[in-house]
């Protein structure tokens, strides 16, 4: 986050805003902590209800979605870095997203970094019925988390799980919630190693940086 | 939000605490609202959800009328066969079927049996209609102090929306 103001400091009088949401059904209590360490200037918004990882189909955080001055997504979906503190996980540098995102600032359309309407609908697909229930799922068991039915949630959080295994967002949250090992028999850690090498992150679709922004 | 979570959790620890004597209440959440129905179900063998017409227009907005089942723009005609799938008049009290009406507008729905809470989400239409326009879905959401931000209110700029959390 102290990198991302770093970023945004740097482009913000350039008609460019950043939106940064926390998917964290412990609200305020479980975000203010990062937010307060970091003190950004930019909007940074409490998603209890992890809406836009159901509105967007995210599957993990960071996500980022690029929007034009027409509220367009001109790049969906993608995880986004300010530094390289996770590249074990990510297998990718920053530096050339950053670039990216400033050549997008500095050219809008025309930047080669936004994606035709084409690319778009190829990127953006609509969702399968079993993600829909997986949300609705994942909604209930949040409902009874918050009131006071932790272990009622569990199955329901589970249910999530199965219906979208490739959502990072629903198992890392469950697991927080309550003892992992316990009541998921399974943990973070032991998830990632069951990867066997495959990315954690979907590599991004990037064409490389042909010359730096002006 | 997070109010909302934590009076309605009150409320049904509070129905929890007269169960011996009364049901649990049943909760609906409907488009991320929690409501919590003030009448006992209808006696009945099935697992749907019927409510009354009021608590149907309470819970969801939607009003049921000549034409279909309707909000604001939205109207649902329900197929005239199976009318009685739908709607069973009981005495004075007209009940309606949500859990039907969910299966006929492809809405996706949970169910914990034992609490008598239900979740429906949004119909596929619904969530995939940006799809058509390619305009980023728009959110209402608190920064910490509480203050609402939409993200359409930063029309006529560029947005990197980024999400993240804490776990």
């Amino acid at each position: 986050m102290p990198g991302w103001q770093t970023f945004y400091h740097e482009l913000k009088d350039k008609n460019f805003e950043i939106v940064s949401v926390a998917q964290d059904t412990g609200g305020v209590k479980d975000a203010s902590p990062w937010i307060e360490k970091a003190n950004p200037e930019y909007t940074v918004l409490i998603d209890e209800q992890h809406l836009v990882t159901k509105l967007y189909s995210m599957v993990n955080v960071p996500t980022a979605v690029w929007i034009n001055e027409q509220g367009k997504i001109v790049r969906p979906n993608e995880v986004a870095f300010v530094d390289d503190q996770f590249k074990s996980y990510t297998h990718m540098d920053s530096g050339p997203y950053l670039d990216a995102i400033r050549d997008w600032v500095a050219k809008g359309e025309s930047s080669s970094f936004t994606l035709s309407e084409e690319e778009l609908r190829k990127r953006l697909t609509p969702v399968s019925p079993d993600r829909l229930m997986a949300d609705v799922e994942f909604s209930l068991a949040e409902y009874l988390y918050h009131a006071g039915h932790g272990p009622e949630a569990i199955p329901h959080f589970k249910e999530a799980q199965r219906l979208a295994p490739d959502n990072w967002n629903y198992k890392r949250q469950a697991w927080l919630l309550s003892d992992a090992d316990r009541d998921y028999g399974t943990n973070f850690t032991k998830e990632v190693q069951k990867l066997n090498g495959k990315p954690y992150y979907p590599p991004r679709q990037m064409p490389e940086p042909s010359n730096k922004p002006n | 939000m997070r109010n909302l979570f934590q009076l309605v959790g009150l409320i049904f620890l509070g129905s929890m605490a007269n169960e011996a004597t009364s049901q649990v209440r049943r909760v609906v959440i409907y488009d991320d609202a929690v409501t919590e129905l003030r009448t006992p179900p209808p006696s009945t063998q099935s697992k749907d959800l019927w409510v009354t017409l009021a608590e149907l227009t309470r819970a969801t907005g939607f009003v049921v009328k000549p034409q279909g089942v309707c909000r604001n723009e939205l109207c649902f005609p329900l197929p005239k066969q199976r009318k009685a799938d739908f709607l069973e008049q009981r005495g004075k009290v007209t009940w309606f079927n949500l859990s039907e009406f969910a299966r006929l507008v492809k809405q996706p729905v949970a169910h914990e049996e034992k609490l008598a809470a239900w979740c429906f989400g949004p119909r596929p239409e619904a969530q995939n209609g940006y799809l058509a326009t390619l305009e980023a879905p728009n959110f209402t959401l608190p920064d910490r102090s509480g203050k609402l931000h939409s993200l359409s209110s930063f029309r006529g700029k560029k947005v990197l929306l980024i999400t993240w959390a804490s776990w």
